[in-house]
């Protein structure tokens, strides 16, 4: 079994090209250089346009932003890019636009009407969200090379449409499995050059996750409960306070869902015979979390830009590449796909939908 | 501007990447009049400069020149480049200077918060005035009965108000709710507040709801008609749909401000936000219930009153926050109000 904490005791190679790899894989870092001072110059200006333009810039800006993120962030000495076309987003955002504009119209004209969209938008959804994940790794590149994601109509709509609905209809018990379908097919689906991605996250993992962040909820809910029983019988009103509980742990248990996510997930994950480790603490996440919540209340929001660096610096400080051998042999290897090439076509057709 | 030949050429160390395999070649890039030539172990090539495109500065992150073809460098040594760029008469676009430069930014700021300011305060009441004549019936319709929904489900309850006074308060009201011999819509509804206390307020589309409580304030029937025409007057002007509008609209933009961080966090400051009528809203309102009250040969100074009397009643229990009214909720106002509607100078035509 591929357990990458059996990895943490080994010593950085010394470029030894005859120890075997996987015993001693070299340690590649991925750092983050991003300041928060530097950052804020970036975001001021597009919000600024956006709010100006009615939104039509957010598209240019959302290119700046995950050029200023990408470029920011070194593996091996070499930087990531971003290579997105914007008007290919703009797209994107007025299909979702006009989507969720749909959605909601039909349903104030009637409940038919409002059905029809929901059906015709659950049918098209998958392809969309396909097209997304192509997009977001085609213009992901990393010393010249795109990444790429040739995941199928098929499992799109296994992991969109069907998923889903078999994780509702399940009052909601089968959701990790879900979210363990769906990183698989994101990852196995995925390649840099041409070695593939691969991940194997055992259910059980996510069960064991979620079940931890719901039992410290319904714990959370109880106890409150219990402690407003006294006062209810006097004044019912105390229950309006429930919502705003259920916000509060909301914000207690999402970093926690975060850290260990991203771990389960980068710890299973593969690039051909090179693993990565990731050691996010959920407490460090959520010390970070809070005062990022508590800087963005106290200047009504003007700490965002500082906020989103200090989340990406720790959490992509985290992660590490454990590469077979020497990373130069590794990178002097990798190709560019032939079938890469024939992407340009389909570019047409390309739309970004945030996920 | 013209490079003499006795200057050595500036150049810049760089990593190239042929965008065919992920092997980086140490370079070096020069300028020579308008080419960029580059040399390294066993390749080299010249681009004319309109031909690369130039990454925008990011702080230290490394700055990218892609070639025509899809190879790329990476430049790491920023001062360097700095001098190959002043050579070539490269120049950053407006929008990248204002990003870096600190006195762009805090003016972007300044100007940004007062715009938005500007935005909220008129622009958005102005939009509101203009859409609310337009939106269809059947929402203000639809909508009204959602709130009264609301106000059934367990915020107020039945009244005890005995029938013949129900009676007398209801044609009281259809008498003086004419303009221009044209009945006005209307409906009256009486609850008992529960912890609203004594309350009136109206529904976009006219429905008015008095509380008990308001009624066992009020000395005598006219006292509530006075309550009941400021009533009305808000829902003739739709201000209720306005403020509605006005909500949604902040709303979104708040979701969509606060959205990258946190959603949740976007609930707050709406709630904030939609606190009540403007004072210009209340003011229209009075004029309107004061006019009214004169056509029915009685004095405005009734609602002054009851205005009076409501503030009185509300700082008694101020302890619960619920129970304060909307439209007595920006305080310092209610004195002045009184005062305006004591005084009669307010708007007769």
């Amino acid at each position: 079994m591929n357990n990458p904490f059996d990895q943490q005791a080994a010593v950085p190679a010394a470029g030894n090209p005859f120890v075997p790899p996987a015993a001693n894989p070299q340690r590649e870092p991925v750092l983050f250089s991003g300041r928060g001072a530097e950052y804020f110059g970036i975001w001021i200006v597009n919000l600024v346009l956006t709010v100006l333009t009615l939104g039509i810039y957010s598209a240019w800006a959302k290119v700046r932003r995950l050029q200023y993120f990408y470029r920011h962030t070194t593996l091996g000495g070499s930087a990531f890019d971003y290579h997105g076309d914007p008007r290919a987003i703009l797209k994107g955002r007025v299909i979702g636009f006009l989507l969720l504009l749909a959605y909601n119209l039909s349903f104030q004209y009637s409940p038919v009407a409002g059905i029809v969209v929901a059906v015709v938008l659950a049918a098209v959804m998958p392809e969309l969200l396909r097209r997304s994940l192509r997009f977001r790794a085609h213009n992901t590149s990393w010393r010249g090379l795109r990444f790429a994601f040739d995941g199928d109509t098929r499992g799109a709509y296994a992991v969109f449409l069907m998923w889903p609905l078999i994780t509702v209809l399940s009052a909601y018990l089968l959701g990790p499995l879900w979210h363990q379908r769906l990183k698989r097919y994101q990852f196995d689906c995925a390649r840099y050059g041409d070695t593939r991605f691969a991940i194997d996250a055992p259910v059980a993992a996510f069960y064991k996750v979620y079940g931890l962040a719901l039992l410290v909820v319904l714990l959370g809910i109880a106890g409150t409960v219990a402690l407003l029983w006294p006062f209810a019988a006097a004044n019912p009103v105390v229950f309006m306070f429930l919502p705003m509980l259920l916000i509060v742990l909301a914000l207690f248990v999402q970093p926690y869902l975060a850290a260990r996510l991203q771990n389960l997930v980068w710890n299973h994950t593969r690039l051909g015979a090179h693993r990565f480790e990731s050691t996010v603490s959920a407490r460090r996440l959520y010390l970070i979390t809070l005062t990022n919540l508590l800087g963005i209340v106290c200047t009504l929001g003007l700490f965002m830009p500082f906020a989103q660096i200090r989340v990406s610096r720790y959490r992509l400080g985290c992660v590490t590449l454990l590469c077979a051998g020497a990373i130069d042999d590794f990178v002097a290897g990798q190709s560019a796909d032939a079938a890469a090439t024939g992407e340009g076509a389909a570019d047409l057709f390309d739309v970004d939908i945030a996920l | 501007m013209s490079i003499s030949h006795s200057d050595p050429a500036p150049s810049v160390a760089a990593l190239y990447f042929d965008g065919r395999s992920a092997r980086a070649h140490p370079v070096t890039l020069t300028l020579h009049g308008h080419d960029l030539h580059l040399d390294g172990a066993g390749l080299s090539r010249i681009d004319a400069l309109p031909a690369v495109r130039l990454s925008e500065p990011m702080g230290q992150a490394a700055r990218i020149i892609t070639f025509a073809d899809g190879a790329h460098v990476e430049v790491r040594d920023h001062a360097a480049l700095a001098v190959l760029l002043a050579a070539s008469g490269q120049r950053d676009s407006t929008i990248v200077r204002w990003s870096f430069q600190p006195r762009a930014v805090l003016a972007l700021l300044a100007g940004l918060l007062c715009a938005l300011w500007f935005a909220w305060q008129f622009g958005l009441p102005w939009a509101a005035r203009q859409a609310a004549p337009h939106v269809p019936d059947e929402v203000v319709t639809a909508l009204s009965q959602q709130t009264l929904a609301w106000v059934d489900g367990g915020v107020m309850t039945a009244s005890t108000l005995d029938v013949q006074r129900q009676q007398s308060l209801r044609s009281a009201l259809d008498a003086a709710a004419r303009v221009d011999g044209q009945s006005l819509t209307h409906a009256l509804m009486f609850r008992s507040g529960g912890a609203m206390g004594a309350n009136a307020f109206a529904l976009p589309d006219g429905t008015l709801i008095v509380t008990d409580q308001l009624v066992a304030l009020a000395g005598n029937d006219d006292e509530v008609l006075a309550v009941l025409l400021h009533e009305l007057g808000h829902a003739r002007s739709r201000h209720g749909t306005r403020m509605l509008l006005q909500g949604s609209v902040s709303a979104l933009f708040m979701a969509w401000y606060l959205g990258d961080v946190s959603s949740l966090l976007a609930m707050a400051p709406t709630a904030l936000i939609q606190a009540g009528y403007s004072r210009d809203m209340e003011r229209e309102a009075d004029d309107f219930a004061a006019r009214m009250l004169r056509r029915q040969g009685l004095s405005p100074a009734l609602l002054a009153d009851m205005l009076e009397k409501l503030a009185a009643a509300h700082d008694k229990d101020a302890h619960s926050p619920d129970s304060l009214p909307a439209w007595l909720s920006s305080h310092p106002d209610t004195a002045e109000r009184i005062a305006r509607l004591r005084n009669g100078d307010f708007m007769l035509n």
